[in-house]
Protein backbone atom coordinates (compact mmCIF):
# COMPACT_ATOMS: atom_id res chain seq x y z
CA UNK A 1 0.00 0.00 0.00
CA UNK A 2 1.35 3.06 -0.95
CA UNK A 3 0.33 5.15 1.99
CA UNK A 4 -0.33 3.66 5.42
CA UNK A 5 -3.49 3.72 7.04
CA UNK A 6 -4.52 2.89 10.48
CA UNK A 7 -7.42 2.63 12.40
CA UNK A 8 -7.21 4.74 15.70
CA UNK A 9 -10.33 4.77 17.82
CA UNK A 10 -14.02 2.98 17.80
CA UNK A 11 -16.70 3.39 19.75
CA UNK A 12 -20.46 0.84 19.38
CA UNK A 13 -23.41 0.46 21.35
CA UNK A 14 -25.95 -2.75 20.28
CA UNK A 15 -28.99 -2.65 22.68
CA UNK A 16 -32.30 -4.61 22.29
CA UNK A 17 -34.20 -1.04 22.51
CA UNK A 18 -31.89 1.72 22.72
CA UNK A 19 -34.49 3.84 23.92
CA UNK A 20 -33.83 7.15 21.99
CA UNK A 21 -34.04 9.00 18.24
CA UNK A 22 -30.77 7.82 16.12
CA UNK A 23 -29.94 11.90 15.75
CA UNK A 24 -29.41 11.39 20.03
CA UNK A 25 -27.70 7.89 19.21
CA UNK A 26 -25.61 8.73 16.84
CA UNK A 27 -24.45 12.06 18.44
CA UNK A 28 -23.31 10.93 21.53
CA UNK A 29 -21.55 7.84 19.93
CA UNK A 30 -19.38 9.93 17.82
CA UNK A 31 -18.94 12.60 20.91
CA UNK A 32 -17.94 9.67 23.26
CA UNK A 33 -15.07 8.86 20.08
CA UNK A 34 -14.12 11.90 19.76
CA UNK A 35 -13.56 13.22 23.63
CA UNK A 36 -11.70 9.60 23.70
CA UNK A 37 -9.31 11.04 21.18
CA UNK A 38 -8.92 14.32 21.86
CA UNK A 39 -10.74 15.90 18.98
CA UNK A 40 -13.51 17.79 17.82
CA UNK A 41 -15.50 17.52 14.13
CA UNK A 42 -12.64 20.10 12.86
CA UNK A 43 -9.69 17.60 13.36
CA UNK A 44 -12.22 14.63 10.86
CA UNK A 45 -11.25 15.47 6.93
CA UNK A 46 -13.95 12.83 5.32
CA UNK A 47 -16.69 11.25 6.61
CA UNK A 48 -18.17 8.47 6.28
CA UNK A 49 -21.99 6.68 6.66
CA UNK A 50 -23.06 3.53 5.97
CA UNK A 51 -26.78 3.02 6.73
CA UNK A 52 -29.70 1.51 4.52
CA UNK A 53 -32.64 3.01 2.95
CA UNK A 54 -34.80 0.32 3.95
CA UNK A 55 -33.62 0.17 7.08
CA UNK A 56 -34.27 3.75 8.28
CA UNK A 57 -37.47 3.99 5.84
CA UNK A 58 -36.43 7.33 3.62
CA UNK A 59 -34.14 7.71 0.65
CA UNK A 60 -31.34 8.82 0.98
CA UNK A 61 -30.42 7.28 4.76
CA UNK A 62 -27.92 9.73 5.74
CA UNK A 63 -29.83 12.78 5.25
CA UNK A 64 -30.01 13.34 8.95
CA UNK A 65 -27.03 11.90 10.01
CA UNK A 66 -24.51 14.01 9.04
CA UNK A 67 -25.66 16.80 11.65
CA UNK A 68 -25.50 14.51 14.86
CA UNK A 69 -21.93 12.94 13.51
CA UNK A 70 -20.35 16.60 13.22
CA UNK A 71 -20.57 16.06 9.34
CA UNK A 72 -22.67 19.11 8.73
CA UNK A 73 -20.79 21.03 6.25
CA UNK A 74 -18.05 18.53 5.84
CA UNK A 75 -16.76 16.85 3.23
CA UNK A 76 -19.15 13.74 3.55
CA UNK A 77 -20.23 10.77 1.71
CA UNK A 78 -21.89 7.25 2.15
CA UNK A 79 -21.57 3.51 1.42
CA UNK A 80 -24.42 1.07 1.54
CA UNK A 81 -23.89 -2.51 2.24
CA UNK A 82 -21.51 -3.38 5.16
CA UNK A 83 -19.25 -1.55 7.03
CA UNK A 84 -16.39 -3.27 5.99
CA UNK A 85 -17.44 -1.69 2.53
CA UNK A 86 -17.56 1.43 4.29
CA UNK A 87 -14.15 1.49 5.99
CA UNK A 88 -12.46 0.35 2.90
CA UNK A 89 -13.88 3.49 1.05
CA UNK A 90 -12.87 5.30 4.07
CA UNK A 91 -9.45 3.93 3.24
CA UNK A 92 -8.99 4.45 -0.44
CA UNK A 93 -9.96 8.35 0.31
CA UNK A 94 -7.24 8.45 2.65
CA UNK A 95 -4.60 6.51 0.60
CA UNK A 96 -5.44 9.27 -2.36
CA UNK A 97 -3.57 11.70 0.17
CA UNK A 98 -6.56 14.41 -0.14
CA UNK A 99 -7.38 13.60 3.35
CA UNK A 100 -5.44 12.32 6.73
CA UNK A 101 -8.21 11.16 8.83
CA UNK A 102 -11.64 9.61 8.22
CA UNK A 103 -14.96 8.67 10.48
CA UNK A 104 -16.80 5.93 9.42
CA UNK A 105 -20.09 5.57 11.54
CA UNK A 106 -22.87 2.83 10.82
CA UNK A 107 -26.27 1.90 12.22
CA UNK A 108 -29.52 0.55 12.13
CA UNK A 109 -32.67 0.24 14.65
CA UNK A 110 -33.66 -3.39 13.57
CA UNK A 111 -35.02 -3.91 17.35
CA UNK A 112 -37.06 -1.45 17.75
CA UNK A 113 -37.64 0.79 14.84
CA UNK A 114 -37.82 -1.67 11.54
CA UNK A 115 -38.10 -4.91 10.17
CA UNK A 116 -35.00 -6.70 9.43
CA UNK A 117 -36.42 -9.79 7.92
CA UNK A 118 -38.83 -7.30 5.13
CA UNK A 119 -35.94 -5.63 4.60
CA UNK A 120 -34.56 -8.59 3.50
CA UNK A 121 -37.53 -9.38 1.36
CA UNK A 122 -37.03 -6.29 -0.59
CA UNK A 123 -33.18 -7.64 -1.79
CA UNK A 124 -34.97 -10.04 -3.20
CA UNK A 125 -35.21 -10.39 -6.93
CA UNK A 126 -38.67 -8.85 -7.72
CA UNK A 127 -39.62 -10.26 -10.90
CA UNK A 128 -39.31 -13.84 -9.96
CA UNK A 129 -37.60 -15.05 -6.77
CA UNK A 130 -40.06 -12.29 -4.12
CA UNK A 131 -42.95 -13.44 -6.53
CA UNK A 132 -42.89 -17.22 -5.62
CA UNK A 133 -43.22 -16.02 -1.34
CA UNK A 134 -41.77 -18.52 -0.60
CA UNK A 135 -38.44 -16.96 0.10
CA UNK A 136 -37.45 -15.41 2.70
CA UNK A 137 -34.07 -14.68 4.78
CA UNK A 138 -34.71 -17.40 6.96
CA UNK A 139 -36.49 -20.21 4.16
CA UNK A 140 -32.98 -19.65 2.40
CA UNK A 141 -30.31 -19.60 5.60
CA UNK A 142 -32.22 -23.15 6.32
CA UNK A 143 -31.52 -24.37 3.05
CA UNK A 144 -28.13 -23.16 2.86
CA UNK A 145 -27.42 -24.74 6.43
CA UNK A 146 -29.19 -27.78 5.14
CA UNK A 147 -26.64 -28.22 2.10
CA UNK A 148 -23.83 -27.26 4.47
CA UNK A 149 -24.60 -29.84 7.31
CA UNK A 150 -25.77 -32.97 4.76
CA UNK A 151 -22.77 -32.08 2.04
CA UNK A 152 -20.09 -32.60 5.05
CA UNK A 153 -22.05 -34.41 7.68
CA UNK A 154 -22.51 -31.59 10.49
CA UNK A 155 -24.81 -32.61 12.91
CA UNK A 156 -27.92 -29.93 14.65
CA UNK A 157 -26.19 -31.13 17.74
CA UNK A 158 -23.00 -29.88 16.44
CA UNK A 159 -24.98 -26.57 15.07
CA UNK A 160 -26.08 -26.21 18.68
CA UNK A 161 -22.46 -26.36 20.32
CA UNK A 162 -21.47 -23.67 17.52
CA UNK A 163 -24.51 -21.03 18.55
CA UNK A 164 -23.69 -21.83 21.96
CA UNK A 165 -19.85 -20.90 21.89
CA UNK A 166 -21.13 -17.43 20.37
CA UNK A 167 -23.93 -16.77 22.62
CA UNK A 168 -21.49 -17.58 25.48
CA UNK A 169 -18.85 -15.73 24.13
CA UNK A 170 -21.35 -12.57 23.47
CA UNK A 171 -22.50 -12.90 27.60
CA UNK A 172 -19.10 -11.86 28.25
CA UNK A 173 -18.94 -8.96 25.84
CA UNK A 174 -20.24 -5.80 27.91
CA UNK A 175 -21.02 -4.01 23.77
CA UNK A 176 -22.76 -7.34 22.84
CA UNK A 177 -26.80 -6.99 23.18
CA UNK A 178 -26.83 -6.80 27.57
CA UNK A 179 -29.79 -9.52 27.29
CA UNK A 180 -27.28 -12.21 26.45
CA UNK A 181 -26.52 -15.01 29.04
CA UNK A 182 -24.51 -18.13 29.07
CA UNK A 183 -26.34 -20.32 27.42
CA UNK A 184 -25.51 -24.91 26.87
CA UNK A 185 -26.04 -26.53 23.73
CA UNK A 186 -29.47 -28.14 25.23
CA UNK A 187 -30.54 -24.56 25.50
CA UNK A 188 -29.89 -23.85 21.55
CA UNK A 189 -32.00 -27.16 20.58
CA UNK A 190 -34.81 -26.26 23.20
CA UNK A 191 -35.77 -23.13 21.48
CA UNK A 192 -38.17 -23.44 18.23
CA UNK A 193 -37.75 -24.57 14.89
CA UNK A 194 -38.11 -21.61 12.80
CA UNK A 195 -37.00 -23.15 9.17
CA UNK A 196 -35.39 -26.61 9.83
CA UNK A 197 -32.92 -26.89 10.82
CA UNK A 198 -32.33 -23.40 12.11
CA UNK A 199 -33.99 -22.46 15.52
CA UNK A 200 -34.66 -19.45 17.28
CA UNK A 201 -31.08 -19.84 18.67
CA UNK A 202 -29.15 -20.07 15.61
CA UNK A 203 -30.35 -17.07 14.33
CA UNK A 204 -29.38 -12.88 14.69
CA UNK A 205 -31.14 -11.16 17.24
CA UNK A 206 -33.04 -7.96 16.36
CA UNK A 207 -30.56 -5.44 17.01
CA UNK A 208 -30.35 -1.40 17.52
CA UNK A 209 -26.94 -0.72 17.02
CA UNK A 210 -24.52 1.74 16.01
CA UNK A 211 -20.89 2.06 15.40
CA UNK A 212 -17.91 4.45 14.81
CA UNK A 213 -14.64 4.27 13.60
CA UNK A 214 -11.35 6.97 13.22
CA UNK A 215 -9.02 6.14 10.52
CA UNK A 216 -5.75 7.97 10.00
CA UNK A 217 -2.90 7.95 7.98
CA UNK A 218 0.84 7.31 9.21
CA UNK A 219 1.29 10.32 10.43
CA UNK A 220 -1.85 11.35 12.15
CA UNK A 221 -2.14 8.07 13.60
CA UNK A 222 1.00 8.10 15.06
CA UNK A 223 -0.41 11.66 16.47
CA UNK A 224 -3.91 10.04 18.03
CA UNK A 225 -2.53 7.27 19.64
CA UNK A 226 0.15 5.31 20.76
CA UNK A 227 -1.68 1.77 19.56
CA UNK A 228 -2.32 2.34 16.33
CA UNK A 229 -4.10 -0.94 14.20
CA UNK A 230 -2.92 -0.78 10.78
CA UNK A 231 -4.75 -1.87 7.85
CA UNK A 232 -2.99 -4.68 5.71
CA UNK A 233 -5.24 -5.90 3.05
CA UNK A 234 -8.86 -5.49 2.04
CA UNK A 235 -10.54 -7.61 -0.32
CA UNK A 236 -14.25 -8.42 -1.35
CA UNK A 237 -16.47 -9.94 -3.94
CA UNK A 238 -20.19 -10.76 -4.93
CA UNK A 239 -21.53 -13.94 -6.77
CA UNK A 240 -25.18 -14.44 -8.19
CA UNK A 241 -28.18 -13.35 -6.26
CA UNK A 242 -29.76 -16.96 -7.85
CA UNK A 243 -29.59 -19.29 -4.97
CA UNK A 244 -30.12 -22.52 -7.26
CA UNK A 245 -26.88 -21.70 -9.28
CA UNK A 246 -24.86 -22.05 -6.10
CA UNK A 247 -23.22 -23.88 -3.88
CA UNK A 248 -24.27 -23.12 -0.76
CA UNK A 249 -22.11 -25.47 1.22
CA UNK A 250 -19.57 -23.13 0.25
CA UNK A 251 -18.86 -19.37 -0.31
CA UNK A 252 -16.86 -18.47 -3.44
CA UNK A 253 -17.11 -15.29 -2.93
CA UNK A 254 -15.36 -15.05 0.42
CA UNK A 255 -12.79 -17.61 -0.69
CA UNK A 256 -12.14 -14.34 -3.36
CA UNK A 257 -12.53 -11.61 -1.02
CA UNK A 258 -10.27 -13.31 1.44
CA UNK A 259 -7.39 -14.41 -1.28
CA UNK A 260 -7.38 -10.57 -2.38
CA UNK A 261 -7.02 -9.48 1.21
CA UNK A 262 -4.40 -11.67 2.11
CA UNK A 263 -2.46 -10.83 -0.74
CA UNK A 264 -2.02 -7.60 0.20
CA UNK A 265 -1.69 -8.29 3.75
CA UNK A 266 1.09 -10.93 2.43
CA UNK A 267 -1.04 -13.81 4.09
CA UNK A 268 0.16 -17.20 3.14
CA UNK A 269 -1.14 -19.29 5.63
CA UNK A 270 -4.29 -18.11 7.06
CA UNK A 271 -4.87 -20.06 10.11
CA UNK A 272 -0.83 -19.78 11.32
CA UNK A 273 -1.13 -16.16 10.81
CA UNK A 274 -3.85 -14.84 12.08
CA UNK A 275 -4.65 -14.97 15.50
CA UNK A 276 -8.47 -13.91 15.66
CA UNK A 277 -10.91 -13.76 13.29
CA UNK A 278 -14.21 -11.83 13.53
CA UNK A 279 -16.84 -12.93 10.60
CA UNK A 280 -20.03 -11.83 10.18
CA UNK A 281 -21.94 -15.09 10.36
CA UNK A 282 -25.99 -14.39 10.61
CA UNK A 283 -26.94 -17.60 11.88
CA UNK A 284 -24.88 -20.16 13.34
CA UNK A 285 -24.83 -22.73 9.88
CA UNK A 286 -22.64 -19.52 8.33
CA UNK A 287 -19.74 -19.73 10.50
CA UNK A 288 -18.33 -22.82 8.80
CA UNK A 289 -19.01 -21.67 5.55
CA UNK A 290 -17.17 -18.52 5.83
CA UNK A 291 -14.17 -19.72 8.24
CA UNK A 292 -13.38 -22.68 5.91
CA UNK A 293 -13.97 -20.20 2.39
CA UNK A 294 -11.39 -17.89 4.21
CA UNK A 295 -9.15 -20.92 5.26
CA UNK A 296 -9.32 -20.65 8.64
CA UNK A 297 -9.86 -24.16 9.08
CA UNK A 298 -10.23 -27.41 6.54
CA UNK A 299 -13.27 -27.84 4.30
CA UNK A 300 -15.86 -29.13 5.92
CA UNK A 301 -14.84 -29.38 9.42
CA UNK A 302 -17.60 -27.67 11.06
CA UNK A 303 -18.51 -30.30 13.13
CA UNK A 304 -15.54 -31.06 14.36
CA UNK A 305 -14.36 -27.97 15.19
CA UNK A 306 -17.59 -27.40 17.33
CA UNK A 307 -16.54 -31.00 19.11
CA UNK A 308 -13.00 -30.24 19.57
CA UNK A 309 -13.55 -26.25 20.90
CA UNK A 310 -11.14 -25.22 18.21
CA UNK A 311 -13.01 -21.64 17.41
CA UNK A 312 -12.79 -21.23 21.24
CA UNK A 313 -11.22 -17.92 22.32
CA UNK A 314 -8.61 -20.06 23.87
CA UNK A 315 -8.60 -22.37 20.67
CA UNK A 316 -6.06 -23.28 18.10
CA UNK A 317 -7.98 -20.74 15.85
CA UNK A 318 -10.21 -18.56 17.94
CA UNK A 319 -13.61 -16.77 15.64
CA UNK A 320 -15.68 -14.29 17.22
CA UNK A 321 -14.31 -14.08 20.93
CA UNK A 322 -17.13 -11.02 20.91
CA UNK A 323 -20.08 -13.73 20.41
CA UNK A 324 -20.13 -12.26 16.77
CA UNK A 325 -23.57 -11.76 14.74
CA UNK A 326 -25.14 -14.10 16.80
CA UNK A 327 -24.56 -11.59 20.09
CA UNK A 328 -25.85 -8.88 18.15
CA UNK A 329 -26.39 -8.11 14.56
CA UNK A 330 -27.18 -4.24 13.58
CA UNK A 331 -27.97 -4.34 9.72
CA UNK A 332 -24.87 -2.27 7.66
CA UNK A 333 -23.49 -1.82 10.87
CA UNK A 334 -21.91 -5.73 11.70
CA UNK A 335 -19.44 -5.23 9.65
CA UNK A 336 -17.78 -1.91 11.44
CA UNK A 337 -18.61 -3.72 14.99
CA UNK A 338 -16.32 -6.92 13.32
CA UNK A 339 -13.81 -4.19 12.65
CA UNK A 340 -14.13 -2.15 15.94
CA UNK A 341 -13.95 -5.63 18.00
CA UNK A 342 -10.35 -6.90 16.36
CA UNK A 343 -9.47 -2.76 17.12
CA UNK A 344 -10.40 -4.37 20.99
CA UNK A 345 -8.44 -7.41 20.23
CA UNK A 346 -5.33 -6.31 18.53
CA UNK A 347 -5.10 -3.21 21.22
CA UNK A 348 -5.49 -5.37 24.20
CA UNK A 349 -8.75 -3.86 25.76
CA UNK A 350 -11.12 -6.67 25.03
CA UNK A 351 -11.27 -7.57 28.19
CA UNK A 352 -13.08 -10.71 28.96
CA UNK A 353 -13.15 -11.90 25.83
CA UNK A 354 -9.40 -11.31 25.11
CA UNK A 355 -7.17 -13.61 23.13
CA UNK A 356 -4.10 -13.44 24.67
CA UNK A 357 -0.95 -12.13 22.58
CA UNK A 358 -3.19 -11.22 19.56
CA UNK A 359 -1.29 -9.24 17.01
CA UNK A 360 -2.98 -10.03 14.09
CA UNK A 361 -6.74 -10.14 12.80
CA UNK A 362 -9.38 -10.75 10.04
CA UNK A 363 -12.55 -8.89 10.14
CA UNK A 364 -15.23 -10.20 7.65
CA UNK A 365 -18.51 -8.22 6.83
CA UNK A 366 -21.54 -9.79 4.50
CA UNK A 367 -24.70 -9.03 2.74
CA UNK A 368 -27.23 -10.01 1.03
CA UNK A 369 -28.97 -13.97 0.69
CA UNK A 370 -26.94 -16.42 2.15
CA UNK A 371 -24.25 -14.10 2.51
CA UNK A 372 -23.76 -13.27 -1.36
CA UNK A 373 -21.54 -10.23 -0.99
CA UNK A 374 -18.48 -10.49 1.78
CA UNK A 375 -15.67 -8.66 2.15
CA UNK A 376 -12.50 -9.00 4.36
CA UNK A 377 -10.26 -6.82 6.16
CA UNK A 378 -6.90 -7.67 7.49
CA UNK A 379 -5.68 -6.08 10.65
CA UNK A 380 -2.18 -5.99 12.33
CA UNK A 381 -0.79 -4.15 15.44
CA UNK A 382 2.54 -4.58 13.29
CA UNK A 383 3.52 -1.45 11.31
CA UNK A 384 5.75 -3.03 8.64
CA UNK B 1 -42.23 -3.12 18.17
CA UNK B 2 -43.48 -0.72 20.55
CA UNK B 3 -46.35 1.88 19.63
CA UNK B 4 -47.28 3.93 22.18
CA UNK B 5 -48.51 7.24 20.76
CA UNK B 6 -46.51 9.59 22.96
CA UNK B 7 -43.28 8.01 22.23
CA UNK B 8 -43.40 6.69 18.83
CA UNK B 9 -44.79 7.13 15.80
CA UNK B 10 -45.57 4.22 13.06
CA UNK B 11 -44.98 5.06 10.29
CA UNK B 12 -46.65 2.57 7.46
CA UNK B 13 -44.93 3.11 3.58
CA UNK B 14 -46.32 1.31 0.79
CA UNK B 15 -44.64 1.51 -2.84
CA UNK B 16 -46.14 -0.20 -5.04
CA UNK B 17 -43.39 -0.72 -8.22
CA UNK B 18 -44.36 -1.99 -11.75
CA UNK B 19 -41.63 -3.85 -12.57
CA UNK B 20 -40.72 -5.12 -16.80
CA UNK B 21 -40.02 -8.95 -16.05
CA UNK B 22 -38.09 -8.91 -19.71
CA UNK B 23 -38.72 -11.12 -22.41
CA UNK B 24 -37.03 -14.43 -21.14
CA UNK B 25 -39.45 -14.12 -17.75
CA UNK B 26 -42.28 -13.50 -20.53
CA UNK B 27 -41.63 -16.56 -22.58
CA UNK B 28 -41.08 -18.29 -19.56
CA UNK B 29 -44.70 -17.56 -18.04
CA UNK B 30 -46.20 -17.82 -20.95
CA UNK B 31 -44.60 -21.46 -21.11
CA UNK B 32 -46.10 -22.68 -17.56
CA UNK B 33 -49.78 -21.55 -18.90
CA UNK B 34 -49.44 -24.13 -21.32
CA UNK B 35 -48.08 -26.34 -18.69
CA UNK B 36 -44.38 -26.33 -19.90
CA UNK B 37 -41.43 -25.09 -17.99
CA UNK B 38 -38.68 -23.06 -20.55
CA UNK B 39 -35.14 -23.71 -19.52
CA UNK B 40 -32.42 -21.89 -21.84
CA UNK B 41 -29.26 -23.50 -22.68
CA UNK B 42 -25.63 -22.53 -22.48
CA UNK B 43 -24.10 -22.39 -26.20
CA UNK B 44 -21.13 -22.61 -24.30
CA UNK B 45 -21.11 -24.96 -21.18
CA UNK B 46 -24.11 -26.54 -22.29
CA UNK B 47 -25.82 -26.03 -18.83
CA UNK B 48 -29.84 -25.11 -18.78
CA UNK B 49 -30.79 -22.61 -16.55
CA UNK B 50 -33.85 -22.78 -15.12
CA UNK B 51 -35.94 -19.63 -14.63
CA UNK B 52 -34.09 -18.66 -18.27
CA UNK B 53 -32.20 -15.61 -18.88
CA UNK B 54 -30.44 -13.83 -21.54
CA UNK B 55 -26.76 -14.07 -20.56
CA UNK B 56 -24.92 -17.20 -18.76
CA UNK B 57 -22.84 -15.58 -16.08
CA UNK B 58 -19.72 -18.19 -16.61
CA UNK B 59 -19.57 -18.13 -19.80
CA UNK B 60 -20.50 -14.48 -20.77
CA UNK B 61 -22.58 -15.59 -23.53
CA UNK B 62 -25.55 -14.64 -25.06
CA UNK B 63 -28.21 -17.92 -24.37
CA UNK B 64 -30.87 -18.15 -27.13
CA UNK B 65 -32.00 -22.10 -27.38
CA UNK B 66 -34.81 -22.79 -25.49
CA UNK B 67 -35.16 -26.35 -24.10
CA UNK B 68 -38.51 -28.06 -22.55
CA UNK B 69 -37.43 -29.58 -18.91
CA UNK B 70 -39.64 -31.20 -16.18
CA UNK B 71 -42.17 -31.14 -15.10
CA UNK B 72 -40.66 -34.46 -13.33
CA UNK B 73 -37.29 -33.38 -10.62
CA UNK B 74 -35.23 -34.80 -8.07
CA UNK B 75 -34.70 -33.24 -4.65
CA UNK B 76 -31.83 -31.80 -3.90
CA UNK B 77 -32.08 -29.45 -0.82
CA UNK B 78 -35.05 -28.78 1.16
CA UNK B 79 -36.54 -27.22 4.69
CA UNK B 80 -39.94 -27.76 6.57
CA UNK B 81 -40.66 -24.19 7.74
CA UNK B 82 -42.40 -24.11 11.13
CA UNK B 83 -43.01 -20.50 10.60
CA UNK B 84 -43.78 -18.26 7.98
CA UNK B 85 -43.11 -14.02 7.07
CA UNK B 86 -45.97 -11.50 7.19
CA UNK B 87 -44.33 -8.47 6.12
CA UNK B 88 -41.03 -8.96 8.34
CA UNK B 89 -43.33 -10.73 11.44
CA UNK B 90 -42.59 -14.43 12.70
CA UNK B 91 -46.02 -15.96 12.63
CA UNK B 92 -45.78 -19.78 13.81
CA UNK B 93 -47.98 -22.44 11.32
CA UNK B 94 -49.79 -25.20 12.82
CA UNK B 95 -48.91 -26.62 9.42
CA UNK B 96 -45.41 -26.93 8.07
CA UNK B 97 -44.83 -25.26 4.64
CA UNK B 98 -42.44 -27.56 2.40
CA UNK B 99 -39.80 -25.83 0.65
CA UNK B 100 -37.47 -27.73 -1.48
CA UNK B 101 -34.67 -26.37 -4.33
CA UNK B 102 -35.37 -28.82 -7.45
CA UNK B 103 -33.36 -30.35 -10.39
CA UNK B 104 -35.64 -30.68 -12.45
CA UNK B 105 -35.31 -33.48 -15.67
CA UNK B 106 -33.24 -31.69 -18.31
CA UNK B 107 -31.89 -28.56 -16.29
CA UNK B 108 -28.83 -27.72 -14.14
CA UNK B 109 -29.55 -25.43 -11.74
CA UNK B 110 -31.85 -25.80 -9.14
CA UNK B 111 -35.37 -24.40 -8.78
CA UNK B 112 -37.22 -23.59 -5.80
CA UNK B 113 -40.43 -24.92 -5.35
CA UNK B 114 -43.57 -25.80 -2.54
CA UNK B 115 -43.99 -29.02 -2.08
CA UNK B 116 -47.23 -30.71 -1.08
CA UNK B 117 -49.13 -34.31 -0.77
CA UNK B 118 -46.19 -35.62 1.56
CA UNK B 119 -45.46 -35.72 5.03
CA UNK B 120 -42.51 -33.59 6.51
CA UNK B 121 -40.31 -36.67 7.83
CA UNK B 122 -40.92 -37.58 4.11
CA UNK B 123 -39.37 -35.33 2.29
CA UNK B 124 -35.33 -35.75 1.86
CA UNK B 125 -32.84 -35.54 -0.56
CA UNK B 126 -33.64 -37.35 -3.99
CA UNK B 127 -37.20 -37.26 -3.60
CA UNK B 128 -38.65 -37.56 -6.89
CA UNK B 129 -41.80 -34.97 -7.33
CA UNK B 130 -43.52 -33.53 -10.52
CA UNK B 131 -44.84 -30.24 -11.19
CA UNK B 132 -48.86 -28.93 -10.56
CA UNK B 133 -49.67 -26.59 -12.78
CA UNK B 134 -53.02 -24.09 -12.21
CA UNK B 135 -55.96 -24.56 -14.33
CA UNK B 136 -57.08 -22.35 -15.82
CA UNK B 137 -53.67 -20.21 -16.54
CA UNK B 138 -53.35 -16.92 -14.60
CA UNK B 139 -50.63 -15.62 -16.86
CA UNK B 140 -48.35 -15.12 -13.66
CA UNK B 141 -45.30 -17.44 -12.01
CA UNK B 142 -47.85 -19.16 -9.70
CA UNK B 143 -49.10 -20.83 -12.59
CA UNK B 144 -46.68 -23.06 -11.37
CA UNK B 145 -48.29 -23.84 -8.30
CA UNK B 146 -46.48 -26.08 -6.38
CA UNK B 147 -44.47 -29.98 -6.52
CA UNK B 148 -45.74 -33.05 -5.50
CA UNK B 149 -44.51 -36.68 -5.23
CA UNK B 150 -44.18 -38.55 -8.40
CA UNK B 151 -46.44 -41.35 -8.73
Amino acid sequence: MERKIAIVGQAQVNSGDVGMPRERLLFELVKGLFDQLGINRHDIDNYLICSNDFTTGRTISNVFEDSPIGAYLKDETKAEVDGVLATTYAMIRIMSGLYDTSLVVSNCLGASECRPYLVMDYQLNPTYDRQLGILNELSTAALQARCYMDTFGMTEGQLDETAARLLDNAARNPDSLPSNSAVTPGDVAASEYLYEPLRQLHCYPFTDGACALVLASEEKAKELTDTPVWIKGVGDSVETNYLGERDLARSRSTKLAGERAYGMAGITDPAGQIDVAEVTAKFASQEPIITEALGLFPEGSGGDVADKGLANTDGDMPVCPSGGALGAYAFAASGLVRLAECFKQLTGTAGDTQVEGARTALAHGQDGFCAQHNAVMVLSREEV
Amino acid sequence: MSESVVTNVVVPMNFPYNYRVGQYIETYIRGLGEGKILGIKCPSCGKVMVPPRKICGVCDRVMEEWVEVGPEGTVENYTVGHVRLNLGEVERLDTPVLLALIKLDGADSLLAGEVRGIEPEKLGDGLRVRAVFKDPAGDSLSDLEYFEPEK
